[in-house]
């Protein structure tokens, strides 16, 4: 049962206004003038119709005026419904987490940045805040204890509200909304409210963030979510760069090799990566996206050293068109020297020379102009093997290895060293399926299998967008080449840290890969197949040995906004290192020891993206590139339905899709659904009624 | 009609004169000056013819004025022995006391009584005259004489209005009081039931009277033309009704019109004269319809 209330009561003594009509009725009766009339005898005879009639016409004016009086007292003191079970009339505590993360910078097509709509609804809820109130703000990026404010202290709160900006970081929603909802929980008030103001960006609204929503609403607390992304906004974005700078094609200048991604639902055509230097503009390129792509693109580069192959690392910053979220269109990378990758290919002599079909793939003249060295070595070279002499390792249809060289091989990997295994004809699947591949790549073997006569195996991409594939434009499914496979040996991953890039038309696997290491299930020479007569042969081959040689992310996790940066040191420093970066940070660092070098760990998280420097008493270290975490660059929301079903879940949480939702609500439940509108149209209805039969009743006479 | 005789027959006018006596004559010398001149000829307002004397007749019936100018003797032929006796009957109930333009009903009966009675008594007609009300009369019997104007005029004179309008049973105990047949005129406004006022007729017509009724009222009595809501009382009983006149107007004419010609029916029926007046009508009229009975009489 609603309850109704007055928001203005004073006017209520105003009440005795609506008397007035009744007595100017009353007054105006009795001063009637008495005539002298002989023929009353005719008027008694006709009155009883009439006087019925005028009565009855004099009433429903009285009526009609003493209405018209009350609705519109009525009006002025402003009466509210309110729902019985509404905070109305008591005080509540409000938990308002606002997501300030880096997606919420993305301008909206009205041409208003998200946050900037966050921050308008946020107000609307602090002014509708009464003396009495709690509020606490929490912010999705910190998910640290919320600041708590008194409700009668909105000055302050629109203060602090008018200084939040979208952070360079991303959001943490389940654990602020952890920390808001402990934080309302111990609170005295029994009336408990959290809003959640937010772009509800699918990648930040995991299980998690769900999971706390359904405890917030069973703990008491009524959940209003509010989203502030109209629609889902295309963006474009820097994944990471690929810190290892190869000699360019033909042997010509350097390559940068970037991973982009395509977050939208139509392809982008020519986007235009500039490579900066500092302010000198050192390379570039432009590349198309299909749809929702994502994937590694090479470009040109010339360093401001002159492409010195022994020049230290270059700080370059790759650059592309601004979109609907502008941070994310920059990256910055620490590129060291180009270096080409010595490969180390172990080949097995079996009368007359191997194929060399995979060397001159790599390395076609010999002079290592293509970025790759390549060695031919028997098996035995593998006992001597390190990281000095190779960077990977290529077996080539090498039938197993002996204990010591596998031995070593392990080692080698375990260094940082890659290995590409090329089965083939004399391979031996269950050498390799139950002894080498075990700890390095969950992929079990079976038997060798050949095409039947006359057919012959298609390749398929499988992940169109893997590195190995890099070289070549396939879509997932499209097939590499025309060439076909007549034999292979049959395999299945066991896990999934080993990948299918490259699978047959039929789903046996032909390319598998796992960190540093991927294994191609047929031969790279012709025996199985014209495969090295084909045009995706050498960029394959040349993605195999890049994958192997590459470290497990290029974008490694802790360089991130919000992290410590790290950096990766060969020596022990002296003295105490300290880590200058942008927007005037800096800060100490402390040193561990990692495998054969050291790793340095600054004290204090990066505030922005850029390039970190540590140095020891001031002799640089290493200078570190720190970059905005990829997965706030999505700006798609969580389907609206998902949104809905979480608040289906429980009659306390409810989705206010709008402003004027939210509006709507705060009315309702702060000073309850008010009612002066319609009580001052019915009561100007009634005026406008009493007007017309007055007139009429004139015009009759 | 000039001017003139216009004005000695309009009601205002006649009613600022002081002296009935004088009205009446006026009215009646206007109303006849005008007949002359009018195609209403026929009516006969000489005196009577002239017989010579004969020793032994009164001589209070000799024309002296014939005898200073011819030196002749001849004897009046007074209408009473061939002409009719009128009665007049007028109502002075309360009611007849109403008057919206500055002339009651009382007094344009009045002054139509006067004249009437000074018209009869110039043509050798008798008249008498009753002034009624509920429960009460006077009378003063019929004679032929001039000089029996004045008497008349004084109870004209003195009557005034008072009393209910139930004056049927002054009306009965009048019929029967009246042996001889003659003309019975009734001034009212009538404000009674029409069945008694029709038994009252009957009555009349029983004893072999005509009965010429006048049906005195007052224009707003038969317009109801007030515009103020008001209290409108009764001035006989009281009775107090509070109404919009715009609102009854049209209803109140229509059962006025109504109630008139239910009492012209009775007239008719009973073979009576019925004149509708209202005061500001001129007395020509009320004269008119007076000779024009007596014609049909005589």
């Amino acid at each position: 049962m609603p309850i109704l209330s007055f928001l203005n009561p004073g006017f209520l003594w105003a009440l005795p206004v609506a008397s007035i009509p009744l007595l100017l009725h009353l007054l105006s009766r009795r001063k009637l003038p008495e005539v002298p009339f002989p023929m009353t005898t005719f008027l008694r005879a006709l009155e009883p119709r009439e006087i019925r009639r005028i009565r009855l016409r004099e009433i429903l004016l009285l009526i009609l005026r003493t209405l018209a009086l009350l609705l519109l007292v009525f009006a002025f003191a402003r009466p509210a419904l309110t729902p019985a079970d509404a905070v109305t009339h008591a005080a509540v505590a409000v938990g308002l987490l606002l997501d300030d993360s880096e997606s919420m910078a993305a301008i909206e097509e009205h041409g208003h940045a998200r946050i900037a709509e966050a921050k308008a609804r946020a107000s609307a809820l602090i002014e509708a805040s009464r003396a009495g109130d709690v509020i606490a703000v929490a912010y999705a990026t910190r998910g640290e204890a919320p600041a708590r404010e008194r409700g009668d202290d909105r000055v302050r709160l629109r203060r602090a509200l008018e200084r939040v900006d979208a952070a360079p970081r991303p959001a943490r929603i389940a654990a602020s909304l952890a920390s808001l909802r402990r934080s309302l929980e111990r609170s005295p008030l029994s009336a408990r409210e959290i809003y959640v103001v937010s772009d509800f960006q699918r990648s930040n609204w995991d299980a998690d963030a769900r999971a706390e929503i359904g405890r917030a609403a069973a703990a008491g607390t009524r959940v209003y979510l509010v989203p502030v992304a109209a629609v889902n906004l295309p963006n474009h974005a820097f994944e990471a760069i690929d810190p290892d700078v190869r000699p360019g094609p033909e042997g010509r200048g350097l390559e940068l090799r970037a991973r982009l991604v395509n977050h939208a639902d139509a392809p982008s055509d020519r986007i235009a990566i500039r490579l900066r230097d500092g302010d000198a503009l050192i390379g570039g390129g432009d590349v198309s996206l299909r749809a929702g792509e994502r994937r590694w693109a090479a470009m040109p580069m010339e360093p401001r050293r002159g492409g010195d192959s022994s020049a230290a690392s270059t700080h370059v910053t790759a650059e592309m068109d601004a979109d609907a979220l502008p941070t994310d269109d920059v990256w910055y990378g620490v590129l060291g020297p180009p270096r080409r990758l010595r490969v180390l290919r172990i080949v097995e002599a079996r009368g007359g020379s191997p194929p060399r079909f995979a060397a001159l793939a790599l390395d076609p003249t010999g002079t290592g102009a293509t970025g790759f060295a390549v060695q031919d070595e028997s098996p035995a070279a593998l006992l001597t093997l390190n990281r000095a002499r190779a960077d990977v390792v290529l077996l080539e249809d090498v039938a197993a290895l002996s204990g010591d060289a596998e031995t070593r091989l392990r080692a080698f990997l375990r260094d940082g060293g890659g290995l590409v295994v090329a089965l083939g004809p004399h391979s031996d699947p269950d050498y390799y399926g139950r002894r080498l591949f075990p700890g390095m790549i969950d992929l079990s073997l079976q038997s060798a299998e050949q095409a039947g006569q006359g057919g012959g195996l298609e390749l398929r991409a499988r992940i169109a967008a893997h590195p190995i594939l890099e070289g070549l434009t396939v879509a997932v499914g499209a097939p590499l080449s025309q060439a076909r496979l007549t034999g292979l040996v049959r395999g299945a991953v066991t896990s999934p840290r080993a990948e299918v890039v490259v699978q047959t038309s039929g789903g046996l696997p032909v390319v598998v890969a796992a960190p540093r290491v991927a294994v191609f299930l047929s031969s790279l020479a012709d025996d199985w197949g014209e495969l090295p007569y084909s045009g995706a042969y050498v960029p394959l081959v040349r993605g195999l040995v890049s994958h192997a040689a590459r470290a497990e992310s290029s974008a490694p996790a802790e360089l991130v906004v919000g992290l410590p940066p790290r950096a990766r040191l060969e020596s022990a420093p002296a003295g105490a290192i300290r880590v200058r970066g942008p927007a005037d940070y800096v800060s100490a660092a402390t040193v561990e020891s990692e495998g054969t070098g050291y790793r340095a760990v600054a004290l204090d998280a990066a505030q922005a993206p850029g390039f970190y420097e540590f140095d020891a008493d001031g002799r640089p270290l290493a200078t570190v590139a720190v970059n905005l975490d990829p997965i706030e660059s999505d700006l798609a929301a969580i389907p609206a339905d998902s949104i809905r079903a979480a608040a289906a879940t429980s009659q306390r949480v409810t989705l206010l899709e709008s402003a004027a939702a939210l509006q709507r609500h705060l009315r309702a439940s702060r000073r309850g659904e008010e009612l002066w509108l319609p009580l001052l149209l019915a009561g100007a209805l009634l005026l406008v009624g009493e007007l017309l039969l007055a007139s009429a009743t004139k015009l009759r006479a | 009609m000039s001017d003139d005789r216009a004005r000695l027959l309009d009601p205002h006018f006649v009613s600022k004169l002081a002296r009935l006596d004088l009205r009446a004559r006026l009215v009646v010398e206007g109303f006849l000056t005008g007949l002359h001149r009018s195609p209403y000829h026929g009516f006969s307002v000489e005196f009577a013819e002239h017989r010579q004397y004969m020793p032994g007749d009164p001589l209070r019936h000799l024309d002296w004025k014939v005898l200073a100018k011819s030196d002749r003797k001849y004897l009046k032929q007074y209408q009473e022995e061939t002409n009719l006796r009128a009665h007049l009957l007028v109502d002075t109930s309360a009611s007849m006391g109403y008057g919206s333009r500055g002339i009651s009903k009382l007094d344009y009966a009045r002054q139509l009584a006067a004249s009437l009675a000074y018209l009869v008594l110039g043509q050798h007609d008798a008249v008498g005259l009753f002034a009624f009300a509920a429960g009460r009369g006077e009378q003063i019997p019929a004679r032929s004489t001039m000089g029996h104007m004045r008497p008349l005029l004084l109870l004209l004179d003195r009557i005034r209005p008072a009393g209910g309008t139930d004056f049927t049973a002054s009306l009965h105990a009048l019929a029967e009081r009246i042996t001889r047949r003659g003309l019975v005129v009734i001034l009212s406004d009538l404000l009674d039931e029409p069945e008694k006022i029709k038994q009252a007729i009957h009555h009349f017509r029983h004893r072999r009277h005509e009965v010429l009724v006048f049906h005195i009222l007052d224009p707003q009595e038969v317009a109801f033309d007030f515009e103020r809501e008001a209290v409108y009382v009764d001035v006989e009983g009281g009775e107090r009704v509070s109404t919009r006149p715009r609102e009854l107007r049209d209803d109140y004419r229509a059962r006025v019109r109504e109630w008139r010609e239910r009492l012209r029916s009775i007239c008719i029926e009973k073979r009576a004269d019925y004149v509708a007046l209202t005061t500001d009508i001129p007395y020509d009229r009320a004269l008119l319809e007076y000779l024009g009975k007596r014609s049909r009489l005589l």
